[in-house]
């Protein structure tokens, strides 16, 4: 008891993995580039932004294969009439999967650029970029403009589109369960705060810290936007939200008798972006979309058992579960 | 068209650095739609209207197990503005979907069974909102009613009521590595316990909408989805239409964490704008979203685990029921990856892991934000901790002791050769951790 309290506090950590895509099918994705006469970008996907930010993603990652700013990229995404198919928006999947099929038919589409650039520059297309408007050479600017190359793709009726699509490469597990479910895992690590008062039930969640290895971020604020948002989805699934089911009836099916975890329940989140590029990544990236919720339920189930000695097996640890664990013990 | 991504030539970012290595990948640059987000300009699928636009809504079962054996609609058809009826005899195509298996009817038959309380059996499209409560309560039905069977751990008993013809087991995942048993006979620390975890709602702050059309002898659907393409393949099937003939387009989506990968509006809108010829809108209200859509599995997780003396872990044996309720929706691969998940992020020798999607006439469970993972770490990450205890080790390092590495060899057998970063979030935390005064045990 802290300071003659009925308050406990305790600390618990949850480690996770989980597998990028779907397990152990073929979840392929793909993409269209149309690199436009002023050098602006317009990018097809199938991809569904639902919120999670793909579109600003595969923004990014276009105009990073094309040397060009963000603002000149339009991402036209979950059009079954203009976009091909990027399979579903789950899985964790569509930065690794999505953002490949973008990154590629960018390459495709930048092609051609660089092969005209290289007949005007005289120098083999490999060894050219583009970027900030002009064509590179050895990391040299050269005095080539990218509008230029375009307006000459086009007067030799050049085209700059490119396509791409990518399949992470997952084989089928067999009848043992042998076989290589996911191309590639993120992992986790959360570590919950709790204060827990024993009178009345009450977990308070004080502070997370959420480490979690995404691959490379490719827009930091938006992994921590999913981290936090995981952890206080994870809090709701620990400590307040049930289904309640009696005869195949749902008793709550109203927002006012379902609780979910409100932004008085936020507590401190301390998330820390860990590294560690994937060579089959877009640039690196891995997903982080339901890692960041998976860890937190485990160690507030851990941290709640540090504080009060006693463990819950079954969630979520309501007022009344601890209550009766303590009082009923 | 998604029209919140707004491109054009933008103000060249001064502060990027010149030329080729990362200029926008690595950085927090503002999200494509986040200013129509804010300032609340987003149209979504409850934005839209259309002229000469009709309303639709279901009728849905109020029973968890039963034959449908007649359906009058003759009193709602008469009431002023109901502009039609439809039921499962109207569908031209396969009255069939489900992402995995096709085992959920669009509208249940006359004849056909009722799995759940919430199954739709008929659409009625009026020209205002208002006018469809009214008619819905005009509906008559009969049901023959079913012995219904609620728990999975009953249904998978010999004799249980048989919600699907193929049986209530669904599919089943089974992984083996080394010999359980055996490691479990030698090891000095064996902990087993039974975990359960309940059933969740995604709760999305949108819920399922869409506005269908026909336009230029096209089927036009504006919908809140997570999979456009995958709706477009069940759209076309059911209304026995070429894919070509359906143009899915997402509306903005105001959140959808597994929810809005299954079927809700999008057959029924396509339905009803195709036999009618006029555009059709709806918008579930919330009791709606929440009795219709698909919920987190809950499990029950059987865990064993075993370690040495200090603390390496030996074996893991574990088995898992999860209730999938009356539809498969993405019920096998959330068990399937459970199952694949089992072990935690640790290196395990010795493993067997069996997981059960079974069918029960709860409200079905699909896919939702981890899939299986969070109820199967709830489980693996006690497991850890009561075997901390037991070796008389914190809980970090039982995990460093444990945790993969670059060429750790899962339970599947997959060699890990890139990106392993589980060690490097364990120390990052607990180091952040210390910092902050939160843990206080050792470095």
């Amino acid at each position: 008891m802290e300071g003659g309290t009925m308050k406990k506090r305790g600390v618990g950590v949850g480690c996770m993995w989980y597998g990028i895509g779907n397990t152990g099918v073929p979840n392929p994705a793909g993409a269209f580039v149309d690199f436009l006469d002023d050098g602006t970008v317009l990018v097809l996907t199938g991809c569904a932004d639902i919120g999670q930010g793909s579109s600003t993603v595969l923004a990014q990652i276009a105009a990073e294969e094309l040397g060009v700013n963000m603002e000149d990229v339009l991402v036209v995404a979950g059009d079954t009439g203009v976009s091909p198919d990027a399979g579903a928006t789950s899985a964790s999947r569509q930065t690794y999967i999505s953002g490949n099929a973008v990154r590629l038919a960018a390459q495709q589409a930048k092609q051609v650029l660089l092969e005209e650039a290289a007949e005007v520059l005289g120098a083999p297309a490999g060894e050219l970029e583009t970027a900030s408007g002009f064509v590179w050479r050895n990391g040299e600017r050269t005095s080539l403009a990218l509008e230029e190359v375009l307006s000459r793709c086009r007067a030799k009726g050049k085209l700059s589109l490119g396509g791409g699509s990518f399949n992470p490469a997952a084989t089928q597990l067999d009848a043992d369960g042998q076989g290589v479910p996911y191309a590639t895992y993120s992992f986790a690590t959360q570590v919950v705060e709790v204060e827990v008062d024993v009178e009345t039930g009450k977990v308070s969640v004080l502070r997370i810290v959420a480490a979690h290895d995404v691959g490379r971020a490719i827009n930091p604020a938006a992994v921590e936007g999913q981290i936090e948002g995981g952890c206080v989805m994870g809090l709701g699934y620990a400590l307040l939200e049930e289904v309640r089911v009696k005869e195949g009836k749902i008793e709550n099916p109203a927002l006012s008798v379902y609780l979910v975890p409100m932004s008085l329940d936020v507590p401190e989140i301390h998330t820390i972006i860990v590294e560690e590029e994937e060579p089959s990544g877009p640039f690196g990236a891995k997903g982080v979309g339901e890692p960041a919720l998976i860890p937190t339920a485990a160690a507030v189930a851990n941290a709640v058992a540090d504080a009060l000695g006693v463990r819950f097996y079954e969630l979520p640890i309501t007022l009344e579960k601890v209550v009766e664990a303590v009082h009923g013990s | 068209m998604n029209s919140e991504s707004r491109g054009g030539k933008g103000p060249e970012l001064t502060s990027f650095p010149e030329g080729p290595g990362f200029r926008v990948v690595g950085r927090s640059l503002p999200r494509v739609d986040g200013t129509a987000k804010v300032t609340g300009g987003a149209r979504f699928a409850a934005d839209c209207k259309l002229p000469g636009m009709l309303f639709a809504r279901v009728l849905r079962s109020t029973v968890p197990h039963a034959v449908l054996r007649r359906l009058d609609a003759a009193g709602a058809l008469s009431l002023p503005g109901v502009a039609a009826v439809f039921t499962a005899a109207d569908i031209p195509g396969n009255n069939a979907v489900g992402i995995i298996v096709k085992d959920e009817p669009v509208l249940v038959e006359t004849g056909g069974r009722i799995r759940r309380i919430g199954d739709p059996l008929a659409l009625v499209v009026g020209e205002s909102e208002a006018v469809l409560e009214a008619a819905l309560a005009k509906i008559k039905v009969e049901y023959e009613e079913l012995p219904p069977v609620f728990s999975p751990l009953e249904a998978m008993r010999e004799g249980a009521p048989q919600i699907h013809e193929k049986g209530n087991v669904q599919s089943v995942t089974r992984i083996k590595k080394g010999d359980v048993e055996a490691a479990l006979a030698q090891a000095k620390f064996v902990v087993t316990h039974r975990y359960t975890t309940q059933m969740v709602e995604h709760a999305y702050l949108e819920t399922e909408a869409g506005v269908a059309a026909v336009e230029n002898g096209l089927l036009v659907i504006w919908v809140s989805t997570q999979n456009p393409h995958y709706d477009r393949r069940e759209v076309a099937r059911v209304l026995n239409l070429g894919q070509h003939r359906v143009r899915i387009v997402q509306a903005p989506t105001g959140g959808g964490f597994g929810g809005k990968l299954d079927i809700s509006v999008q057959c029924l809108l396509g339905l009803a704008a195709w036999k009618t010829g006029r555009p059709v809108k709806m918008c579930y209200r919330r009791e709606e979203s929440m009795i219709a859509s698909t919920k987190r599995h809950p499990f029950v997780i059987d865990y064993t685990s075993a370690c040495d003396g200090e603390g390496r872990l030996l074996a893991v044996k574990v088995r898992i029921v999860g209730d999938t309720g009356a539809y498969a929706s993405y019920g096998p691969p959330t068990l399937k990856r459970a199952a694949v998940h089992a072990t935690g992020p640790y290196e395990v020798p010795n493993v067997f892991i069996e997981s059960f999607c079974v069918y029960t006439n709860n409200p079905p469970a699909g896919a939702m934000r981890g899939f299986g993972v969070p109820q199967i770490a709830f489980a693996h990450e006690s497991q850890m901790d009561l075997l901390a205890e037991a070796v008389g080790c914190d809980p970090f390092t039982i995990r460093l002791r444990n945790c993969y590495r670059t060429g750790s060899v899962t339970a599947t057998g997959q060699r890990l050769t890139a990106s392993v970063g589980i060690e490097e979030t364990i120390l990052r935390a607990r180091a952040r951790a210390q910092e902050l005064g939160i843990w206080r045990g050792e470095p």
